[in-house]
């Protein structure tokens, strides 16, 4: 298997006897925890029941009816701290392993091929979504099972925001968003791929051209930076590395990784996935490089563990100084010090600081920023309010922004969060233009 | 595809209309108007009510009076009890038969009863009838009854049974149901004698007599009743193979020719179903509540919703029976036609269970090669009673595959060949 293959496809799930067995496990709860832990009100305790009765059928219709991205999610969500989190399975042995049954009923889905979602009937009003990541996908399939002709805007070439551009394929591959595309597809969404629709009039000439109502959910396309990154050859930015895997400059990014030694900074999921992809992709040697301890990262445990298992090594309690170059400004290494955990901050967790004399350089080879995604250049603060870090202010019952007939979900208004909950910014949103528009 | 509004759940039983053909039998589960409420509320389409009794007798349930039976890691595959019938007084019964009839006027009621006498029965009849029940069912198959004249003692003596039938159609006007033992070896015959009486149609099966299990401290049989136990009814998912065949030879039986209401062991929309295919009118429900609850009846309107529009049908009249013509004896199989179990060894995990159960309980037709820790499979040897693939962890790995024609399996070898000599055995005559 070629470097480039290990990303490529996913690992494979259960199949639909195994998520029975699985099934059998749970306690069919009266109340059942698990739903009420799904940001995105997928409702396992539903679809599991229907599952163990012998409803497959109904099942799968449950989870495409509350979730759109009902497969994404299953094989994307931190589940451990979301519905398996209050699992009463947990107080006989270990919680019911709920993504995995999901993935495994979508799975299933395709296999059997018919249509489980009911669509109402059709109305004449046009809404326009601007992106078409987890947020925008699922407000446009809402609306569009409402009735309502949804077109979808997005700037890149392929639809799927960040489960395609955003995550490597052995996370989440190509093969399974279409399939995913696929259900929103034959409910009548349309798709316009490589427009971008800019700014304040970008929205506002959507409305004139007779679009009733407009949800924008672009997300965070630009990146924190360390100082100094932007002019140092071999320095990346996570969302550079990530959307190259998946855009067709793997092959080139393969020779700068491949044999080579490699940090990565960061301690978020995003940065787990860096290293991991690093390391699939032939590094050497893969840094993490991590300013707090290792139980601070806010990566979740099963990423944090899957990269220490792959043979990334960790460097907790290491702040950057700055990027070593040569004299042609290519990268070096990185100068970093120690660190030591002091008082509490206002986030309730310790914070780091600098312990004198202690810097060192690590000789690296490249570099990626995992620091955070941010708004990338389009200002939206024409249309709508924003804050002072340019994501945009709404009505968190509705999405509404401050412009009339706007709404706005996902990372572009929560910051960098789950594809889960964008999900459920969508849903929102296409319930609070429903009812604006009836 | 039919689309899915128009497929129709409805079916018409002995002249009354359910909206779906699911209701709950008469037992623990349709005890109160409180109960059935909540039922109707999840979408069950008639009730069984609890056999009422004429307060004559007083009714006291022993205690604890059900034990589970429960298989490796399944819970309550059978379940047994001594429940009596409703210990609550006719009166509060009565009175929440107007309630439900009142507030949920298109769903039947189905009133079950037992009487110890010819007139208790005409009483008890008259009263449901006159207290709104759209139908009885006459409980001739309490098997853990133990007066003479009552209960299974009754589903057992045919002329009783047809007496009593005969005593409640002359007592009233709504269909009349008789209600089955299993406890017996042919079913059709009592349901004949029911049928002379006047029955309009059968419900069957009652629960079956057994024993769940003993305890091993005290030797008591389950449930332990202070020291106690009896043989009682049994149900559940562990005798619906059986009670399937009763109602299906009771569907074959062109004498008897009466719609049938079918129970035991349903819990999915699978089971009921199975019911239908055999020619069950309707499917009743007790266990599966008894596990889940009333929720359940969800999953078996959607389930079978489901079904039917992937088979292009809207109505029930074309599931009820459809298995039938092709449920015939054994000396219909076509003998001729043979094959053998296929092995899918790439999906594999290496247990060797099928190894085990071929050399001890099969036809010895697999090596195990301890090297690979795989199965190899001798074609020639392989009897297809197919116990590898009821046993393989991995579904789907066996499949049975037919062999083309001419093919013939290999005798089961003689250990020691030198022996047939000494056999002295002269044919038998005509043989």
């Amino acid at each position: 298997m070629s470097n480039a293959d290990r990303f490529s496809v996913m690992e494979k799930g259960f199949d639909l006897p195994q998520a029975m067995a699985e099934a059998d496990r749970c306690l069919l709860c009266h109340d059942p925890p698990c739903s009420k832990g799904c940001p995105a009100e997928t409702d396992p305790g539903t679809f599991i029941r229907k599952l163990r009765l012998r409803n497959v059928t109904g099942a799968i219709r449950t989870i495409k009816t509350n979730n759109p991205l009902g497969g994404a999610c299953g094989v994307l969500c931190p589940t451990p701290r979301l519905c398996e989190k209050e699992c009463s399975a947990t107080g006989i042995s270990s919680p019911v392993q709920i993504g995995k049954i999901q993935r495994a009923l979508i799975e299933h889905s395709w296999k059997t091929g018919s249509p489980v979602v009911e669509k109402a009937q059709s109305r004449p009003e046009k809404v326009a979504v601007v992106g078409s990541g987890p947020a925008g996908l699922a407000c446009a399939a809402e609306l569009a099972r409402q009735g309502f002709a949804v077109t979808v805007f997005e700037e890149r070439a392929e639809p799927g925001g960040v489960i395609r551009y955003g995550v490597p394929a052995y996370r989440f591959d190509a093969d399974f968003l279409k399939h995913e595309l696929a259900g929103i597809e034959s409910l009548g969404v349309k798709f316009v791929c490589g427009t971008r629709i800019e700014g304040a009039r970008g929205a506002e000439k959507l409305l004139s051209e007779g679009f009733k109502a407009v949800f924008l959910a672009p997300g965070l396309w630009g990146a924190e930076r360390i100082p100094g990154g932007e002019k140092t050859k071999g320095v990346f930015t996570s969302v550079e590395f990530l959307a190259a895997l998946r855009d067709g400059g793997i092959r080139e990014l393969g020779d700068r990784i491949e044999g080579k030694s490699v940090a990565v900074i960061g301690g978020g999921s995003v940065a787990m996935d860096c290293v991991q992809s690093a390391i699939k992709l032939g590094a050497q040697d893969a840094f993490l490089i991590y300013r707090r301890s290792f139980s601070q990262m806010p990566a979740e445990e099963d990423e944090r563990v899957a990269a220490l298992r792959l043979g990334a090594h960790f460097l907790p309690l290491s702040q950057p100084v700055r990027y070593v170059t040569d004299s042609q400004g290519r990268l070096q290494g990185i100068a970093l010090v120690r660190t030591r955990l002091g008082a509490e901050d206002s986030s309730g967790r310790r914070s780091p600081s600098e312990i004198k004399g202690s810097e060192w350089t690590l000789p690296v080879d490249a570099a990626i920023e995992a620091i955070g995604n941010t708004v990338d250049s389009a200002d939206w603060s024409g249309a709508v309010k924003v804050d002072r870090k340019g994501l945009i202010l709404t009505d968190a019952r509705t999405g509404k922004t401050s412009a009339k007939t706007v709404f706005a979900g996902g990372d572009i208004v929560r910051g960098p969060g789950l594809v889960v909950e964008a999900v459920q910014d969508g849903k929102i949103a296409a319930r609070a233009i429903r009812e604006a528009l009836s | 595809m039919a689309t899915k509004s128009k497929i129709d759940l409805s079916v018409s039983f002995c002249g009354v209309t359910f909206r779906n053909p699911f209701l709950l039998s008469s037992s623990p589960v349709s005890n109160s108007a409180e109960m059935v409420e909540r039922a109707y509320e999840k979408g069950w389409g008639g009730v069984c009510f609890k056999t009422l009794n004429s307060d004559r007798i007083p009714i006291v349930h022993p205690s604890p009076r059900m034990a589970p039976y429960d298989y490796e890691g399944s819970r309550l595959v059978g379940l047994q009890n001594v429940e009596q019938i409703s210990d609550r007084p006719l009166k509060d019964n009565l009175a929440d038969f107007l309630y439900l009839k009142k507030k949920y006027p298109d769903r039947p009621i189905i009133a079950s009863i037992m009487g110890f006498s010819n007139e208790e029965w005409g009483w008890l009849a008259k009263v449901a009838e006159d207290h709104g029940a759209d139908m009885l069912e006459l409980n001739f198959s309490c098997p853990h009854m133990t007066v003479e004249g009552s209960g299974h003692k009754v589903g057992q003596a045919f002329h009783l049974l047809e007496k009593f039938t005969a005593t409640v159609k002359k007592s009233v006007k709504i269909p009349v149901l008789a209600k089955m033992t299993p406890n017996i070896t042919d079913m059709t015959e009592p349901a004949i004698f029911a049928k002379k009486g006047g029955a309009d149609g059968i419900s069957a099966v009652n629960t079956f007599r057994a024993i769940s299990g003993i305890g091993l401290d005290d030797l008591v049989p389950k449930p332990n009743v202070f020291g106690v136990g009896a043989m009682s009814g049994y149900s559940g998912p562990a005798i619906k193979p059986i009670a399937l065949h009763f109602i299906a030879e009771m569907a074959q039986c062109a004498e008897l020719d009466l719609p049938l209401s079918a129970m035991g062991g349903v819990e999915t929309w699978v089971d009921a179903l199975e019911y239908l295919l055999v020619g069950a009118t309707t499917v009743q429900v007790t266990t599966g509540i008894i596990h889940y609850g009333y929720r359940i009846v969800e999953d078996m309107i959607e389930g079978i919703t489901d079904y039917m529009a992937s088979r292009g049908i809207t109505s029930m009249a074309d599931l009820i029976g459809k298995s039938l013509p092709h449920l015939k004896s054994t000396d219909n199989f076509d003998l001729k036609r043979q094959g053998v179990a296929q092995y899918d060894l790439e999906r594999c995990v290496g247990c060797g269970q099928c190894f085990i159960v071929c050399r001890d309980a099969g036809g010895q037709a697999l090596e195990w090669d301890a090297e690979k820790r795989r199965p190899k499979v001798d074609d020639d040897k392989c009897l297809s009673c197919m116990i590898c693939s009821f046993i393989c962890p991995v579904p789907d790995m066996i499949t049975y595959a037919e062999k083309p024609a001419g093919w013939a399996r290999r005798h089961t070898p003689i250990k020691d060949p030198s022996l047939t000599r000494q056999v002295k055995v002269a044919p038998f005559p005509g043989a």
